[in-house]
């Protein structure tokens, strides 16, 4: 076992992870220059183009260190981003040690913060590696003295590299090989075996990620699930090295694929313990945790006749994501869709790109909305995650709704409109402490639901960029959620109806009015387009009635022409949904339910 | 066939083509038109086989047919009346453009029965006609309508155009007065309108030029169709306006009741009760087809008893004579009050519609939206 090291890397997005990764791929020969492409790890093209990673992957590489010795290198690649947290901590788990990946222009941001203490609950031997030192903006020292001060690592154990260039990348495998551990465990002990991760092909089903922790693990095996509860022999196992090499066996310490013949991810549960059916361990490994969404928003097709294609879609994307909810919701105004649930607004952005590319789907999304709890007044607890189900607010006793801890780290001259922007987003407390030379670490309390509406953007926009941001989820706390209506022509429109802070009502809807008038075509009346709560008005604006609609000429005897462009007109109209006697073009819920973000 | 029909002649050729026209047209040359004669003549006489009903209203429109020189108006007159069954007391209908208007020409056009004189003056204000890419002056049109009057035909139209964009000059007044000071027995009035492919259109779309808005649009024609009214003008349909009955356009008028109608020349529909046709829009088509003796239709067709109803009702309600329900039963089987009572309602309630016995007929807002009314008609 001495000769394994099991790591992963760990950076704030944009840092070179992926790069990093590749080099190392590359200087260990785990790939012909033939096969090689950017972002190996990187298997989904939406990772690729966006620069990001959404699954976990990894790889085995044979290293011949200075010392002569040949070593078997682990590389678990993680998700950096908070959305998918639950999976890079079950990466964590699998390794001893992990690179700390720093971009030395950047410098230490929030989620290269939130990685390290996520690796210290884990544990892990750390190495700093400052990367892009190649680049023009590079400050060696100041990002020495961040990952002392911020991160609380020595800082001249960092290793220096730039990935892109390849300088330094022989130093980053020696640090793997000097400074981490060797993994630890009984190979003759029963298996116990955790499962990071799982990926669907196919031809073959379910191939699972697996560290072995005790015992070993081979083919025809019979292997028991012990959070699922259920059995499977084990068709093959292997290592990854960028193709799946078969091998007779997983030994303790090692890292490698497993597959028993399994139909889909939900079937099995990630971060669960294997061991052998036969000679079983009493210990289940910690690590299991569902991942539950938190974020919740209706899909509805554009074209209606693209619902069975779209409940086929879902399905598939299901059986590789099993974080994935969906179940059928319908819409008086938009028609049959789903109710679906994300791990948070990238998983949800994710899902609906992955969508629209690999299904050609193109999509009505409802306003997102995270999980309300209900107190009735006699008592019952309802979960509400969709404005449609929100109780009359007579029978509510309290509404709380979830917060999170927010970590944004800024440049200190952006301190005061950060605040402001977290005080908008109704942050309950906020404190800030100051990181290494000119930077602030912003720690505020807020709720979940207000992350959702344009905080990204915002705190892009006004730090110019240089904001990161990071969360975890706090608590329930007690809060004045209020459902608000949208009315066209006195009737409810049922997709634009939202669960708002009540403070946040009446500017809400009246950006959903404003945005109506501006996208319903003027008729043959006036339309009132109200936002309420209950029976209150609290928001109105007015589309005045068409005055004028009729050509101009009509002679010279071109009548078809004419005919036909007013049926075309009327074909247009029938498509439309007609709420309180107004015809709605699909565009004005489109033009309502964009985000800001696609506005511009 | 009860109705009798119209001749519609295509005259197209300009002298310059205006940057909001998108009417077939060709600049125009000497050797052009007298090419042009001898292809009509060639067309009129394919189809002098198969047209039969008696026609009663001749015209002739552009491009600009007052560029014809007398001798050749009088040709084409000869021919047309030697050729196709025109009875001998026809309307005869001519646009003109005020450069064009003299004596010579006048005589011409009096001596071939023309009773029917309409000017493309569009405005009389020189800054306007400046805009939009006419060649004479507001005083060259005064002269011109002062000079037509004076030539003896029963009506002599002007032609006004209204709606320009925003901050381009609209000036009216000036167009008011001379119509109310000359009592013109005629008005066509068109709002300016941006046809997909004229350079208007792609001014507008780089944003160069600002379409009025919906509302402006609307308080501009009403308020021109008081200030018209004044002037003794009523209007009988969306863009026209006569001082009496006798004043109104006799051909035009068969559009909007779908009598049959033949049409000769470039881009020239015809109607026959049945099919419409029409004709190739591009020269060299037009004269490629003829030299091969071939007529230069581009399309037929055969409407169904569902679109000449449609027809019906989208025409009917442009004009202020309106729809006649009766007819509409009798003809279609169709009883609008009960196949579109919604729509039936709704136009009734809000005044844009009154119901006069059998007749629907749109009041001058429901003439402003009557295109939106005949949609939910259809």
């Amino acid at each position: 076992m001495d000769h394994i090291r099991n790591f992963c890397i760990i950076a704030h997005i944009d840092h070179g992870k992926s790069t990093l990764a590749d080099r190392l791929i590359q200087a260990c020969d785990g790939v012909t220059d033939r096969k090689f492409r950017d972002q190996l790890l990187d298997s989904m093209d939406i990772e690729r183009e966006r620069g990001i990673t959404i699954k976990s992957n990894t790889v085995t590489l044979s290293y011949t260190a200075k010392n002569g010795k040949v070593y078997e290198l682990n590389l678990i690649d993680t998700p950096g981003h908070v959305d998918f947290s639950h999976e890079v901590r079950r990466s964590l788990m699998s390794c001893e040690g992990a690179l700390i990946l720093v971009d030395a222009a950047q410098g230490v941001e929030a989620q290269t913060v939130a990685n390290r203490y996520l690796a210290l609950e884990y544990d892990l031997e750390l190495i700093p590696v400052i990367n892009k030192i190649d680049l023009p903006a590079a400050d060696i020292e100041r990002a020495q003295e961040e990952i002392e001060s911020d991160l609380g690592l020595e800082p001249f154990d960092a290793v220096l590299c730039s990935a892109k260039k390849g300088i330094g990348i022989s130093d980053v495998l020696e640090a793997v090989v000097e400074k981490l551990p060797a993994p630890k465990g009984d190979p003759e002990a029963p298996l116990q075996a955790f499962i990071f991760d799982a990926q669907y092909d196919a031809y073959r089903g379910v191939i699972l990620l697996v560290r072995v922790v005790h015992g070993h693990i081979r083919a025809k095996q019979r292997i028991h699930f012990m959070n699922s509860g259920v059995d499977y022999g084990v068709e093959e196992v292997g290592r990854k090295k960028l193709e799946h090499e078969e091998c007779d066996i997983l030994d303790a310490g090692e890292v490698g694929y497993v597959i028993a013949g399994i139909k889909a991810i939900r079937d099995i549960s990630i971060g669960d313990t294997i061991t052998d059916a036969d000679f079983p361990t009493t210990e289940c490994l910690p690590g299991y945790t569902e991942a539950k969404p938190v974020v919740f928003s209706s899909f509805y097709p554009m074209a209606r006749d693209d619902y069975e294609d779209l409940t086929k879609a879902l399905e598939k994307l299901s059986v590789n994501d099993a974080s994935l909810t969906f179940e059928k919701d319908t819409s008086a105004a938009l028609g049959f869709g789903f109710r679906c649930g994300f791990l948070g607004l990238l998983h949800l952005d994710v899902i609906q790109e992955r969508l629209f590319r690999e299904f050609g789907m193109s999509l009505l999304l409802t306003a997102p909305s995270v999980v309300y709890k209900v107190t009735m007044v006699n008592g019952d607890v309802l979960s509400v995650d969709n404005p449609s189900y929100f109780p009359d607010p007579g029978s509510i006793e309290e509404v709380s709704e979830p917060y999170i801890m927010a970590a944004i780290i800024i440049p200190e001259e952006f301190l005061g409109v950060v605040m402001e922007l977290c005080r908008d987003h109704r942050a309950a407390e906020t404190n800030f402490q100051y990181l290494s030379t000119g930077r602030v670490e912003v720690r505020s309390e807020m709720p979940l639901g207000e992350v959702l509406f344009e905080f990204y953007d915002r705190l892009k926009n006004i730090t110019r960029g240089y904001g990161s941001f990071d969360y975890e989820m706090l608590d329930y706390r007690r809060s004045e959620i209020v459902k608000v209506d949208i009315l066209v022509n006195r009737e409810t429109v049922d997709a634009l109806a939202q669960l708002v802070h009540r403070d946040k009502a009446r500017p809400r809807a009246l950006r959903y009015c404003e945005r109506l008038a501006d996208a319903i075509p003027r008729q043959n009346f006036k339309i009132p387009i109200q936002g309420a709560i209950g029976g209150t008005i609290i928001a109105r604006t007015t589309i005045n009635a068409f005055r004028k609609d009729v050509t101009a000429k009509c002679y010279g005897g071109d009548i078809t022409r004419k005919r036909k462009l007013l049926e075309k007109q009327k074909a247009g109209k029938k498509k439309m949904k007609t709420i309180g006697s107004v015809d709605i073009p699909q565009e004005a819920f489109l033009a309502v339910l964009k985000t800001d973000k696609d506005r511009s | 066939m009860a109705a009798r029909a119209g001749l519609y002649v295509h005259i197209p050729f300009c002298s310059a083509i205006c940057p909001y026209c998108d009417f077939a047209v060709v600049r125009d040359s000497p050797s052009g038109r007298s090419q042009y004669l001898s292809l009509i003549e060639r067309e009129v006489s394919l189809l002098a086989a198969s047209w039969e009903t008696e026609i009663e209203t001749v015209y002739f429109g552009g491009g600009t047919p007052s560029a014809l020189s007398p001798a050749q108006f009088a040709t084409l007159a000869t021919m047309l009346r030697e050729r196709l069954p025109i009875a001998p007391d026809a309307r005869w209908h001519l646009e003109a453009n005020p450069e064009d208007i003299e004596e010579q020409r006048i005589a011409a056009w009096r001596a071939e029965d023309v009773t029917f004189l309409s000017l493309g003056m569009q405005s009389f204000s020189d800054s306007k006609l400046k805009f939009l890419g006419r060649r004479h002056r507001g005083e060259d049109a005064q002269k011109a309508l002062a000079c037509a009057q004076a030539g003896g035909f029963e009506t002599v139209s002007v032609d006004l155009i209204f709606g320009l964009p925003q901050n381009r000059g609209e000036d009216l007044d000036l167009s008011l007065e001379v119509v109310d000071q000359h009592e013109v027995d005629h008005v066509s009035l068109y709002q300016l309108t941006f046809h997909e492919g004229t350079p208007f259109d792609q001014r507008r779309q780089s944003g160069g030029l600002v379409e009025l808005d919906n509302d402006r649009q609307a308080d501009l024609y009403l308020e021109l169709l008081e200030q018209l009214g004044r002037c003794g003008l009523t209007p009988y349909e969306v863009s026209n306006l006569a001082r009496s009955q006798q004043h109104q356009s006799r051909h035009n008028r068969k559009y909007w009741r779908r009598d049959p109608y033949l049409g000769v020349g470039l881009g020239a529909h015809s109607f026959d009760g049945q099919r419409r046709w029409w004709n190739v829009r591009d020269w060299k088509g037009y004269v490629a087809r003829l030299e091969d003796g071939q007529l230069p239709q581009e399309e037929i067709e055969t409407l169904t008893s569902e679109e000449a109803r449609q027809e019906t009702i989208m025409l009917a309600l442009r004009t202020t004579a309106g729809l006649d329900l009766d007819q509409l039963k009798r003809d279609f089987g169709f009883d609008l009050a009960a196949q579109r009572p919604r729509a039936y309602e709704q136009w009734r309630q809000s005044g844009h519609l009154i119901q006069d016995g059998v007749i629907l007929r749109p009041q001058l807002h429901g003439l402003l939206v009557a295109d939106a009314i005949a949609r939910d008609f259809f």
